[in-house]
This record gives C-alpha cells, structure tokens and sequence, in this order.
C-alpha cells in the first residue's frame, strides 16, 4: 500500500478538530465521527499490511535520522484501529451547551491524534510532542465536567503530568547530548556503545518516570482516583482505557529497541509489582465505586509492566494482551460506574433496578479477575507462564503477587456484585436515588461487551496474529535494518 | 509540617541529581551526530537561510504541528474551563476606557505592532524569528487596544474563524505534497534562491499559517482572561 496514507492518522483528527468550529452546525456533529472512521479504516488496512511487513514512513521526505518516521508494525496499527474505535465509543455527542461541546470535541479528537501519533512515531523526541500534547488534552477533558472537586483533582493532574513531562524531557535531552540522534532505529543502533551505562539507564528511568504519570505507574500513579472519580465517566474511560496503555507502550518500544538490559527490566518488574500491590489493595480498600475502579486500573497497569518486563516475544503477548484486555474492560466498568458513585451501600438493589447494567458489570469483573474461558483469563495465564518460565527468582516472586492480588480483586469485586444483588437495605433514600442507567452508557458497554465475548469465543484464533505481533516487536534488528537501511553514511559525515 | 520539609527535600534531592547527570557531560563537546549533518545539507535541500526554521518546518514539521496543536488544545481547555456561553458583553460595556496615555499609545502602537509581527513571520525562513515570535508580537497588537478601551471586544467568533483556518491551511499545505506522490509536510515549489524573500517553497506560507494561529489563539486566550477578571 501507499505509505504516504499513514500521515492522515495523525493529520485527520487534527484537522477535524481545527476546523470543527467552522463547520456549519447542521454538520457539526458529523464532523468527528467521521474522522474517525476513516482512521478506523486506515487502521484496519495498516494492520492487514503490516503484519506481514512493517511499513515506514519517512515524514517531509527526508532520509531517516535527519527526519522523523513513522514506523507501523503490528502492534502500532492494531492500537491505530483501537484508538480510533474507542475514542468513537466514547465519544461526547450532546448533553452541553453547544460551545462547550465543540470545546469537549475538539479535545477528544486532539487526544486521539496525539494517541496514534504515539503509537506510530519513530522519533524520541516527537513521541516527547504527542505525550505533551494527550496531557493538554487529557487536562482540559478532565475538567471539562465543570465541577469544584473535578477542578482540585485537575490541577493535581496537572501539577503532576509537568512534573513527569519534565523528567521525561530531562531523560530525552541527556539521551541527545549523549548520542547526537533522536531517531529511535538509530539510538538502538548507537545504545551498545553510548547508551548501555548508568548514566544511559539513569536517562531511561527518568522517561519511565515521566511516561508513567499517564501510564499509572507506581509512585507517581497519585493523581489517578482523584481524576478517575471526579470527571465524567467517558473522560475517565478514555484516560484510563486508552492513554495510559499509549504511555506504556512507548516505554516498551523504548525497552527492546534501546535499553534491552536487565536493570531496566528489573526496575519496570519493581515499580510494576509494587503498583500492582498498591493498587488492589487501595481498591479493596475503596468505599466507592470509581475510586474502587481507578484502583483497580493501577494494578492491572501495574500487571501489564510485569509483564513487559518479561523477556523476549513471550513477555510482550502478555504485556499486550494484559493491555488490550483492560483496554475493553475498564472504559466499560467506568460508564457502567457513571451512575453508581458515592458509597458502595447505594448500590444495594441496582440490580433490579437496571438489570442489564448489573449482568454487564458481572461479565467485566469475571473476565478482570481472570474466570475462564472469558479473555482476562487468558491474559493472566501468559503472564503467568512467561513469568514462571524465568529463572530468576524475582519473576517468581512477581507470580506470587499476581496470584494474591488476584485473591484480593476478587474479594472487592464479588462484594460489589453481592451488595448489587443483595437485598436492599434499610435505607429508604435509596428508592429516591436514580441510579439506573443511561441508554448511551448501557449501549456504549454493551459494544464493549459483545467485543469482550467475540474475543473469548476466538481466543485461539487470536493466539496468531497476537504472537505474530510479539515477534515483529521483539526484533530490534528489523526495526533498525528497516528505518536505516545504510547508517554508515551518516556516521561518516559527521567525523 | 512534615509535607512542607519533604517538598523542600525532594526539590533538594533532584536538584542534586540534575546537578550530577549534567556535571557528568562532558563540556562544550556535544556529539552532534544528526546537528552536524543537517548543518551540512539544509541549505541545499530545504532553501532556508534561517537553518532553525528549516529543522522547525522541514526536517521536523511534525513536531511544530504537534506544538500548534498542544498550543490549541491548551486554549480550548481553557475557554471549556473560564468560558461561559456569552453573555459577558454586558459586562464589557460597563467598564472604563483607559486613560489617554494609555489609549493614545494604543492607537500609535497597533499599526508599528502588526507591522513588525508580519514582518517578523514573514521572514521567519531568512533570519531569526518566525510564526510562532511573530505571532506573540500580533497577539499584543491585537489586546493592546482592549485593555485601552475594554468596551470594545474583539469578537470571538472572527478569532475562531483566524485560529481555524490557519490550522487547516497548516495541514491542507502538509497534504498537498500527498497528492504530487511524495510523503505528508513535504515541503513543495522547489527552494528558489537561498536568502531571497521568496525561498524556500511552502515554509513561509506555513510560517504564516504558525504566526496567525499562535496570535489568534493568545490574543483568545489573553480576552479571556481579562473577560474573566472583569466579569466576576
């Protein structure tokens, strides 16, 4: 196919978004949607194409390390396609006045373009551009529900994501001066030599450090309750659901392409370990839904970077399947959750009040705990066996705490369903509370939930293109060979 | 207390940490790997006098349609956070006119103001400066005569209509080299004769396009601003 189209990934969104408020209102509405399928459809060809072989894309025509590329292989046009579906499943069609609305969709489609354009650059610092770029959006989201606390809960957002672009600015400045390139393929060429010291790793735990404000990545995960609780519920859907797996999927890219060495590795199994430990037991701790869930999403973030931390195309099918699994499954519990906030005791009876809502939440707590033969499940097992086939003690150890925190999400989770099922209380207020549910949110999870289903009946199906993906990620000598097919000429310009 | 001093530790702690990464480097000897070799080629290939502009629109376009979108993202949080839908004229007529020194270096100002914020962007690919300089500079020409005479705004919607276009224009120029088969910002109309006006293809046209909508949008972002102070 034309490489060229892989441009519109980016640009479409963004030119949807300047120019939505110039479009007569009639059409307004349409105005994203649209751009959105077409990026579905543009993803839905790379990922056919590039299963078989990557595709680069050399941006302004310039030769590799001068220019950016963009690189699609795999796994970069699968989350192309994601992107754009979720995004279009939680997109903001009404419910504001209409300026507001526009402002709501404008951001939506920038964080979208800032979301593939993650997933496919091939350059440190333009991925630095797209990060900062989802955060402004992603900020402006989050307190776009106009209330008090959702406001307080921003500027900790913000106060925290500058402080993690700073770090990760930091890391990717030290890594320039050291190298003299930006170019991912080129730094995994020239890391052997310049990068593979403490002060090489000292400039990756920086970015891991930034990256992982949006990636909830332990310590500095603070921000995420708060936020998840306070916006509205596809906002935290798409912060939660999508960002936070963009974020951790250009620390993975940056892990096998240009610091494939066992500290780093160990630190993603520490800080992922130590997330996961936090996380649910924070979420067993919860007193309300949201906050409950929020939890929940640092630990099974915190699963995924274990599981990235693995080694070789094993470590990375877990990894991605951990990511797309939660990637289904949270925007879904978020927009089921929208209703049920407050106390967990408010939930008593919600299950005869909105039947589907209730059998729906069940479905996704199964499949996060990990019942077969529902997705989670098998998500949990590769992570599971990749991390039993390590020698090293330390994967053993991080398969204990999978397996306890596994015990703990099902506590919470099943006491939740019991408080839903229960009896209702004695509280009278509760019949006055409308906690059934929306239409938009019942049909918005209810599309999450058939995909939740045809995954489980296709699991082996999936097994394929999954472990194909793996492979073509792991091989940092392809990407290298791909991007530049002649580095000689560079290095010997330059001396 | 023990927040305040563990603020005060932390910022302490990576202040020493910053000090030892960089005082690790070695000094004045950068390894300029892919800066030498764009140093090398950048006048012949892109045609730009001003090589920072050729990195900024040329080698590295995506970035700079990465920060005019952050830039945009950043305004629009704002107008969802401070807007309210209208009704703040009411409260913009009421206010005072500056006094006459105030509106007189308005009025003198303006016309000097717009002159050199073109001028600035219009010459953004020959010598120092460009959209985004020149469009700070046609920012304050155009809030300078709001703060002299508040009664009389700006109206939001012909900003929109600048902020809009100019992206769009961004982008469409972006596309076009897709339809002569070549990749997304390349740029086109060959490179000229190097240090003349008219040089180096569609970078001014794009550096236009950056400078009016870095100006639209914090000229927006600034009225805003003073609406809110004002309003409440």
């Amino acid at each position: 196919m034309n490489t060229s189209l892989i441009a519109l990934v980016v640009a479409l969104p963004l030119l949807a978004a300047f120019l939505l408020p110039l479009v007569p209102s009639v059409l307004r509405r349409l105005v994203g949607p649209l751009a959105l399928l077409a990026v579905a459809a543009l993803g839905m060809v790379l990922w056919q194409a590039s299963l078989s072989e990557p595709l680069v894309l050399t941006l302004g025509g310039f030769r590799p390390p001068l220019g950016i590329v963009f690189y699609v292989d795999g796994v970069a046009a699968l989350f192309v396609l994601t992107v754009a579906l979720v995004t279009l499943l939680l997109w903001p069609w009404g419910g504001d006045a209409s300026e507001n609305l526009d402002r709501k969709q404008s951001l939506t489609l920038v964080l979208a373009a800032a979301c593939t354009g993650l997933a496919v650059s091939g350059d440190l610092f333009n991925v630095y551009v797209f990060y900062e770029l989802a955060a402004v959006a992603s900020y402006g989201l989050a307190a776009g529900s106009r209330t008090a606390a959702a406001q307080v809960a921003t500027f900790r957002y913000v106060i925290l994501g500058s402080l993690g672009s700073l770090l990760a600015l930091i890391g990717i400045t030290l890594i320039y001066f050291r190298t003299g390139t930006l170019n991912l393929a080129h730094l995994a060429d020239l890391a052997p030599q310049t990068l593979h010291d403490p002060l090489g790793l000292a400039a990756f735990f920086l970015i891991l450090l930034g990256l992982g404000v949006k990636a909830e990545l332990f310590l500095v995960n603070t921000w995420a309750p708060e936020v998840y609780a306070t916006a509205e519920a596809r906002v935290s859907a798409l912060l939660a659901g999508l960002v936070s797996k963009l974020a951790l999927l250009v620390v993975v890219r940056l892990l096998v392409l240009v610091f494939p060495l066992p500290e780093a590795r160990e630190a993603l199994l520490l800080l992922g370990m130590l997330g996961m430990i936090s996380g649910e037991f924070a979420a067993y701790r919860a007193r309300d839904i949201k906050r409950m869930l929020a939890w929940s999403s640092i630990g099974q973030l915190g699963a995924a970077f274990i599981a990235f931390s693995i080694p070789g195309p094993l470590g990375l099918a877990a990894g991605l399947a951990i990511a797309l699994h939660h990637l289904l499954v949270k925007p879904a519990l978020f927009l089921l959750a929208e209703r049920w906030g407050g106390g967990l005791a408010r939930l008593a009876g919600a299950a005869r009040r909105s039947p589907l809502g209730a059998a729906l939440f069940v479905l996704f707590a199964l499949s996060l705990i990990g019942v077969p033969p529902l997705p989670g499940f098998w998500a949990k097992y590769l992570l599971l066996s990749g991390l039993a086939a390590q020698p090293d003690n330390l994967y053993l150890l991080a398969g204990l705490v999978v397996l306890v925190t596994t015990v703990v999400e099902a506590v919470y989770l099943f006491r939740v369903i019991g408080v839903m099922y229960g009896r209702e209380g004695a509280t009278p207020a509760n019949e006055q509370l409308d906690n059934t549910q929306p239409a938009s949110a019942l049909a918005g999870s209810g599309v999450f939930a058939a995909l939740l289903l045809a995954a489980a009946l296709a699991a082996p199906l999936l097994a394929a293109p999954l472990g194909r993906m793996a492979t073509q990620m792991s091989d940092g000598a392809a990407y290298v060979a791909r991007v530049l097919p002649s580095t000689a000429t560079l290095s010997g310009a330059a001396q | 207390m023990l927040t305040r001093y563990g603020a005060l530790l932390f910022a302490a702690g990576f202040a020493f940490l910053l000090f030892v990464l960089f005082t690790s480097q070695p000094l004045g000897a950068p390894t300029m790997l892919a800066g030498q070799a764009v140093l090398n080629e950048a006048a012949g290939t892109v045609g730009a006098a001003n090589i920072v502009t050729a990195v900024v629109l040329a080698y590295r376009g995506i970035d700079t349609l990465g920060e005019l979108s952050i830039l945009f993202a950043a305004a629009t949080a704002v107008g969802l956070v401070l807007g309210r839908s209208h009704g703040t004229d009411a409260a913009a007529t009421a206010r005072e006119p500056g006094g006459f020194i105030l509106r007189a270096g308005a009025d003198l100002l303006f016309p000097l103001l717009l002159v050199v914020g073109f001028y600035i962007i219009v010459h953004g690919h020959l010598t120092p400066g460009g959209g985004f300089q020149g469009g700070v500079v046609l920012a304050a020409a155009f809030v300078l005569p709001v703060l002299a005479r508040p009664s009389e705004t700006i109206s939001h919607s012909a900003m929109a209509w600048v902020e809009g276009l100019a992206g769009g224009v961004f982008i469409v120029t972006g596309l076009l080299a897709l339809a002569v088969d070549r990749a997304f910002l390349t740029p086109l109309l060959g490179t000229g004769q190097l240090g003349t006006l008219l040089s180096a293809g569609t970078l001014p046209l794009l550096y236009l396009a950056v400078g009016l909508k870095v100006g639209a949008e914090l000229a927006n972002l600034l009225l805003r601003m003073t609406e809110e102070e004002s309003g409440t």
